[in-house]
């Protein structure tokens, strides 16, 4: 008998519920709200069953583009062949997570905007672009021993070992 | 597991063991309905679902408004039938017309909380018939979901009682009169007349006739706080009445002004900080050495 390629083909384990943690699902995914714009990581929560993503969409972040009353819809990219598709589910939002993808940019948005205020009061002009890491410095190496090594010249009887 | 022998919770046992949420172990939580009845709408966003919470221990009644939030439950406000003597009921803090009286004056403080007071009055008079408020003109009524927790719903129960007090005091929220006292299933229908006995302590009265006539020691121990106070079988539905006038006349918490905790004797010794121990072991090192004559340089560095 050939192997299926149902829904829910393939995802035995991904879909399982970690050890230790099954059972009823902590309050805080209920309460949690979601905006349209908001970044969300889909992970499947195998023990509800009702607005379950496909598995291809486990592990993929997205954008809300829609709320509804118990789901959120996610636009996430997808490559078909050779294009990438934006593609609209909707997902319960017991198998959605606010992602953190934007927490680093936000921080930064917000401490930048708060040096530029301060800067402004001073008088200065400053510049809040990150810069890349350049070379590093030199530095002596410290607790190091010089030994010279240097080639011995080839010994043609040693080195056949009488196997010729 | 163990064998017959020795029947202890295996290292194996113990390692795949799942604890179930703090507060079920607690036996304190039923999350199945918690879920259902915190859950919002997404498309509401931050809109507050509000619990009307009624708990009952052996000697006290709590009745509360709650919201749920990731750091924990808001209360927006609270009564308990320990505030009762305040408003001239001082016996029976735990039946069902306490619970009425609570659930009322919940109802009437949340309504002040929240300036609809005035628009929503709910049923001044308590006839036991089933009352729903209307939406008034302008802002709508004050809505809660019922949250029972752990308790059977039977009809007759004193929640019930606490949650026709919220009723009539005002508050929206969804109920059918299938568990009031005085529901005969039969009819199935509301007897109002049995429920307004109910929550006038009617039944009481009729017990405490009943006892005094046929057993009158039982009723001296029985209802000793209600003779101490001086209350009788027939002055029950007049106390009520001015209670639960009382209650509409000011409903607002009356601060209470708690006392400092008492210090206790401490019977263990206070356990150090990381600092302290680290310090008390530097000295004790340099003791030994100084007593030992070698050089007490190095202990510094540790």
């Amino acid at each position: 008998m050939p192997a299926g390629h149902g829904l829910r083909s393939r995802t035995r384990d991904l879909f399982a519920r970690p050890f230790r943690k099954k059972g009823y699902i902590p309050l805080t995914t209920y309460l949690r709200t979601y905006k349209i714009g908001d970044y969300v990581d889909v992970k499947v929560n195998g023990a509800v069953h009702k607005g379950m993503p496909h598995k291809f969409y486990h592990g993929r972040t997205g954008r809300v583009w829609n709320v509804t009353k118990r789901a959120i819809g996610v636009e996430i990219n997808k490559q078909v062949n050779g294009r990438i598709i934006r593609k609209r589910i909707h997902v319960r939002v017991e198998h959605v997570q606010p992602s953190r993808c934007t927490e680093e940019f936000r921080l930064r948005k917000a401490k930048n905007d708060q040096l530029k205020a301060d800067a402004k009061a001073r008088g200065e002009v400053i510049s809040t672009k990150r810069q890349p890491l350049g070379p590093k410095p030199g530095f002596m190496v410290g607790g190091a021993t010089i030994e010279t090594v240097t080639p011995i010249p080839y010994d043609v009887v040693n080195d056949l070992k009488g196997g010729y | 597991m163990g064998g017959f022998v020795k029947t202890q919770k295996t290292n194996a046992y113990s390692k795949r063991f799942q604890v179930k949420f703090k507060r079920r172990r607690a036996g304190k939580t039923d999350y199945r309905a918690r879920i259902r009845l915190i859950n919002q709408d997404k498309n509401k966003y931050n809109t507050p679902k509000y619990r009307f919470v009624v708990r009952f221990t052996n000697k006290d009644i709590t009745a509360q408004i709650v919201s749920a939030s990731i750091a924990g439950d808001m209360v927006l406000a609270a009564a308990y039938s320990h505030e009762l003597p305040r408003y001239g009921l001082e016996v029976g803090l735990t039946n069902y017309s306490a619970a009425y009286c609570t659930g009322l004056l919940l109802a009437r403080r949340v309504l002040k909380i929240r300036d609809l007071d005035q628009e929503y009055e709910g049923n001044v008079e308590a006839t036991g018939e089933d009352f729903s408020v209307e939406p008034a003109e302008g802002r709508r009524p004050f809505r809660a979901l019922l949250d029972v927790g752990l308790i059977r719903t039977t009809t007759g129960n004193r929640v019930f009682g606490a949650l026709k007090g919220a009723l009539d005091g005002g508050l929206d929220i969804p109920h059918s009169d299938k568990r009031f006292a005085g529901f005969k299933k039969d009819d199935k229908q509301l007897d109002a007349d049995i429920h307004r006995k109910y929550i006038y302590g009617l039944h009481v009265a009729e017990y405490m006739k009943n006892l005094a006539d046929e057993e009158p020691e039982k009723y001296q121990a029985h209802f000793s706080e209600y003779i101490k106070k001086g209350i009788e079988a027939d002055d029950m539905e007049a106390l009520y009445k001015k209670v639960h006038a009382a209650i509409r006349a000011d409903p607002s918490m009356a601060k209470s002004t708690k006392m400092p905790p008492k210090e206790h004797k401490r019977y263990n010794p206070k356990k150090l900080t990381y600092e302290q121990r680290k310090a008390s072991l530097v000295e004790r090192l340099n003791a030994l050495n100084s007593s030992g004559g070698a050089d007490d340089d190095d202990e510094d560095d540790e």
